[in-house]
């Protein structure tokens, strides 16, 4: 035992070198490195938090695991974290936790999802997160190192573990991390939280169980319409060649079509509609993808909608400010698992 | 240096593995379902194995209505009965 607070078993190394490679040797990380979690860093973490060790963040609910602050502050500072991170971390374990989200499945799926988690508020410019840039890549901190703690908390408390309870066929990188801002200050339209019903200037997270994005170019219109059905060929795409039923769809909008979309008067409601109408398939579809093997198995004329309503579709303000790309990040598998928002 | 292990501890009583069966002859096995495309042909054949076999004699079929959530308490208690049960994921 570690001492009269911490609960965890202790283990002796000779430096930081060899805590990594103990880690590694036990398959208790990502394959990356990680940092050394030493007592006096995970107390360190759990006063930044206000939380005692024992203190339960959340329970998965197939499984019933309990998830106290003290693996939560050990996984922090594994994934290379700053002790200020800790409320965001906090609020995605909570989030994801939520009956609705489905851990369970979306971990152990052959389908392989990632959360992929958007921060709102004012504790991205606090935490220094990045909207812009490079959003959905490498380089920064906190995006990095929030998105990474989640993963490592499924893999060591939760037994995610790949080829064990984790049963992805493929898996993709966001399983690494997939965190990013959303970029509150460049963009004219409600941060997707507060669409969300969380209040104008609190911060919280918003976590959906996601395939990999998948990017779109258009900038060669000024019609928000054209702009919004490369999105929706992209989605529609998905449905015939991925997952057919509906869920939660997000899309990242960078700042040069954002700029476009807004001058003619669109807010995100606007997108939310365009995109609930188009982007939708017939089942008979499946004929030109190579699935006509299931397609006459039901109803041929079936139109299948990529959302289950408008509300379904997370619209994020997020890019660099040049070029017109945008992304959609595709669910799981359809409303198996939604999408949760939670104040931090 | 002194690190903390990072993986949750064991809570509660452990579980305990229930007795082996020592022949199927004669037994009732439940067959639960996931309830993805292709499970049902699979326990049927299965199910024609361990009669034909084994000398099964009887089947409890039950089918999850979700494949990525637990099975339902009332679809376990149905299952109850069997002397073993097979939980399959067929796609």
């Amino acid at each position: 035992m570690s001492g009269p607070s911490l609960q965890s078993t202790v283990h002796d190394v000779a430096d930081a070198y060899e805590a990594n490679e103990l880690f590694q040797r036990n398959g208790w990380t990502d394959g990356l490195p990680i940092v050394p979690p030493t007592e006096a860093l995970v107390l360190g973490f759990l006063a930044a938090a206000g939380l005692a060790p024992t203190d339960t963040v959340g329970v998965e609910p197939v499984r019933r695991r309990r998830i106290t602050a003290e693996k939560v502050a050990i996984a922090a500072v594994m994934a290379g974290c700053l002790p200020e991170y800790m409320p965001v971390v906090m609020a995605l374990v909570k989030a994801v936790c939520e009956p609705e989200y489905g851990l369970h499945g979306c971990t152990a799926s052959t389908g392989g999802s990632a959360p992929f988690v958007v921060v709102n508020g004012p504790i991205r410019r606090d935490l220094g997160m990045n909207a812009t840039h490079n959003v959905l890549g490498n380089g920064n901190r906190a995006n990095a190192t929030i998105g990474r703690s989640l993963r490592l908390i499924i893999v060591n408390v939760l037994g995610g573990i790949p080829g064990r309870l984790d049963r992805s066929t493929f898996g993709h990188p966001g399983k690494f991390t997939f965190c990013i801002a959303e970029d509150e200050e460049d963009s004219p339209w409600v941060p997707l939280a507060v669409e969300r019903g969380v209040r104008a200037g609190a911060s919280a997270i918003t976590v959906l169980a996601a395939e990999p994005p998948h990017l779109v170019m258009n900038e060669w219109t000024r019609d928000p319409r054209e702009i919004l059905e490369t999105y929706a060929a992209a989605i529609r795409a998905n449905m015939l060649t991925y997952s057919i039923w509906a869920g939660n769809y997000a899309v990242v909008i960078a700042k040069q079509q954002r700029e476009i979309i807004s001058a003619a008067g669109w807010g995100k409601r606007e997108i939310r509609e365009y995109l609930f109408e188009s982007a939708r398939v017939t089942r008979g579809q499946w004929r030109t993808v190579g699935k006509a093997a299931i397609a006459g198995r039901r109803n041929e004329e079936k139109v299948h909608t990529a959302l289950r309503s408008p509300d379904d579709l997370l619209v994020v303000a997020a890019g660099g400010p040049a070029g017109g790309f945008g992304a959609i990040v595709p669910p799981w598998y359809g409303a198996k698992s939604l999408a949760i928002t939670r104040a931090i | 240096m002194r690190v903390l292990d990072p993986r949750l501890e064991a809570e509660g009583e452990p579980m305990k593995m229930a007795a082996p069966l020592l022949s199927l002859d004669g037994a009732i096995v439940g067959l639960l379902d996931n309830s993805k495309i292709g499970t049902d042909r699979f326990y049927d054949h299965v199910e024609d194995i361990l009669r034909t076999r084994f000398g099964v004699r009887e089947f409890i079929r039950r089918r999850k209505p979700d494949s990525s959530r637990p099975a339902p308490s009332a679809t376990l208690g149905e299952l109850s009965g069997a002397d073993a049960i097979l939980s399959a994921v067929g796609d």
